[in-house]
């Protein structure tokens, strides 16, 4: 305890005080010996458990989180038919199975490449339109309605329209993602846009920068923040609109095996097909959307003092 | 090199009731040649707003602002460096991402990129930094790596708008030392804009001392002592110093 320790150094320095008021030496050197000793005594920084051991703890409480939920599900099949509530054991068995057979990579990548194409038409279409709004007054009047209807529209009732308007296939799924979480990309962004600084605006002016590099260099920086969060939030919403529509039209894709699980009412079928649907999500989110976080933030130091 | 001379400049500032208000009242002045010029006033008289005028970022309401240069030839368009009271770096580029800006926006040919950003660099004592982030840096030395972009397109005029007054009193001493010798160096035209006294008296080689707003030129007077005379401690400094705050006194509401 740094309090004990100052009073034991105080103890020493009276000591040693004594020792050279009897040698006849100046109080004025003495002091300053005191403050130094005083300060020796004290350690700079207060002691903090390891890097490491904090990432240990951290990783233990989320294995513990997982395994806990696992737990609650293996405890509800020993109360309910395995048809309804099919053993933790049993179900992963067919997730290995169908992985095994390769089945289930064929059909996550269709529901991936339909997810991945839809976001990108939707971002083609957003990032402009958001830049736009946050800059020009009257586009963002003009484009405020639709963009907020948008949002409120369900992604559920898109599907629903997108496949009757262009039938049975790729497109409509492509275009029902794109379009549920476009309003709310271009949101996102037309919101950051307003939140740029000004001041980089006026920086960027006086250095006669090009508007590209004012774009590519001063602006998409200062969005990039907005964006990942709005890539976050829209691949959420893009994941169950595809599942629905794949469940309504489509021959492939994660969300037409749920279905086929459904109507043979194997419960373990769904289960195992929403097991690793939820992996490979996670994987995405953690893994390389949070790679990609870390990647563009580089510049801004980390601030993880405030946090217990 | 190159001056810069304001003649008769007015603005207005537009406000939302419809009454304008006067910023710069007829402003006239002629800046140093090769060297460093204050604009010396109260808080809010209107010396940023000059600046402002001076870098094209604001339109003057009437007056001119001429910056000649032996290259005037109608065509070419004045070089100038801008060091703002925030660094307002790019935080997101390394320092020399920063000065590559600068650079790229000044069209300098690329061939010169790698031996300025060395020179100028060197100069604000930041080389070995070249790689960091700005946010990895202390004020200080964002605001050197804010003078270096200033300095590394070789700006005809450099402005600077209360660069120190951000900064800690010892940190701020030190970089107003070595920026006077740095411009001194350089033969640099510079326009500094303060509010302090002693900076004025000790950054500047001639002093326009500005009224309260609207901004009116009160006075204007060249320093008696040359840049490496200027000691904070020396009488004649003193001196100098009082007659400048006399006369900001005066014309503070």
């Amino acid at each position: 305890m740094p309090a004990k320790a100052g009073i034991q150094a105080r103890s020493a320095f009276e000591i040693r005080l004594q020792r050279m008021t009897d040698q006849g030496k100046s109080l004025s050197v003495q002091e300053k010996s005191y403050s130094a000793l005083d300060l020796e005594s004290t350690p700079i920084a207060k002691p903090k458990p390891g890097l490491a051991k904090q990432a240990l703890i951290d990783f233990g409480l989320r294995a513990g989180s997982i395994f806990t939920l696992v737990l609650i599900w293996w405890i509800l099949s020993l109360f309910f038919p395995p048809t309804l509530v099919p053993k933790p054991s049993d179900t992963f068995a067919e997730v290995a199975t169908i992985v095994s057979t390769g089945n289930f990579f064929s059909e996550m990548g269709s529901t991936l490449r339909r997810v991945l194409v839809g976001f990108g038409l939707a971002m083609i279409v957003s990032i402009p339109l958001g830049i736009l709004m946050g800059t020009l007054r009257s586009l963002e009047s003009f484009f405020e309605p639709p963009v907020i209807l948008g949002l409120t529209m369900p992604g559920l009732i898109w599907a629903v329209l997108m496949i009757m308007f262009f039938g049975l296939n790729e497109t409509s799924a492509y275009a029902a993602v794109a379009i549920t979480i476009m309003p709310m990309l271009a949101i996102s962004i037309w919101q950051g846009t307003k939140s740029i600084d000004k001041d980089l605006i006026d920086m960027s002016k006086i250095f006669h920068a090009s508007p590209w590099s004012k774009v590519i260099d001063v602006i998409l920086p200062q969005l990039i923040s907005h964006i990942l969060a709005a890539i976050r939030y829209g691949l959420g919403l893009a994941w169950k609109v595809v599942v629905v529509v794949e469940m309504f039209g489509l021959s492939n894709g994660v969300g037409y095996q749920v279905v086929r699980g459904f109507n043979v009412f194997s419960m373990k079928a769904v289960l195992a097909w929403t097991i690793g649907f939820l992996v490979v999500m996670v994987i995405i989110e953690f893994g390389i959307i949070g790679w990609l976080e870390r990647a563009v933030t580089r510049w801004r130091p980390r601030v993880e003092a405030w946090r217990r | 090199m190159a001056y810069v001379r304001v003649d008769s400049a007015v603005q207005y500032f537009a406000r939302e009731a419809g009454d304008d208000m006067l910023v710069l009242g007829k402003v006239s002045f002629d800046a140093k040649e090769n060297g460093m010029t204050c604009l010396l006033g109260p808080s809010g008289c209107g010396k940023s707003t000059l600046l402002n005028v001076i870098s094209g970022l604001e339109a003057l309401d009437q007056g001119r602002v001429e910056i000649v240069s032996d290259k005037s030839d109608g065509a070419h368009v004045p070089r100038i460096g801008y060091v703002f009271q925030d660094p307002r770096l790019l935080n997101w580029k390394r320092v020399e991402g920063n000065m590559t800006f600068a650079l790229k926006g000044m069209r300098v040919p690329e061939s010169q990129w790698e031996g300025r950003i060395r020179e100028y660099l060197t100069l604000v004592d930041l080389i070995e930094f070249r790689q960091q982030y700005p946010l990895y840096l202390s004020g200080g030395m964002r605001q050197r790596v804010g003078l270096a972009r200033a300095l590394v397109i070789e700006p005809e005029v450099l402005l600077m708008d209360e660069p120190f007054s951000k900064l800690d009193q010892l940190t701020a001493r030190k970089l107003r030392e070595d920026t006077l010798s740095i411009c001194t160096r350089l033969k640099q035209t510079a326009l500094l804009v303060t509010h302090d006294v002693e900076e004025g008296a000790f950054m500047g080689d001639r002093i326009i001392v500005f009224s309260a707003r609207p901004a009116r030129v009160i006075e204007i007077i060249d320093n008696p002592l040359e840049p490496s005379q200027r000691d904070l401690d020396d009488h004649g400094f003193i001196e100098f110093k009082k007659k400048l705050l006399k006369l900001v006194l005066h014309t503070a509401p």
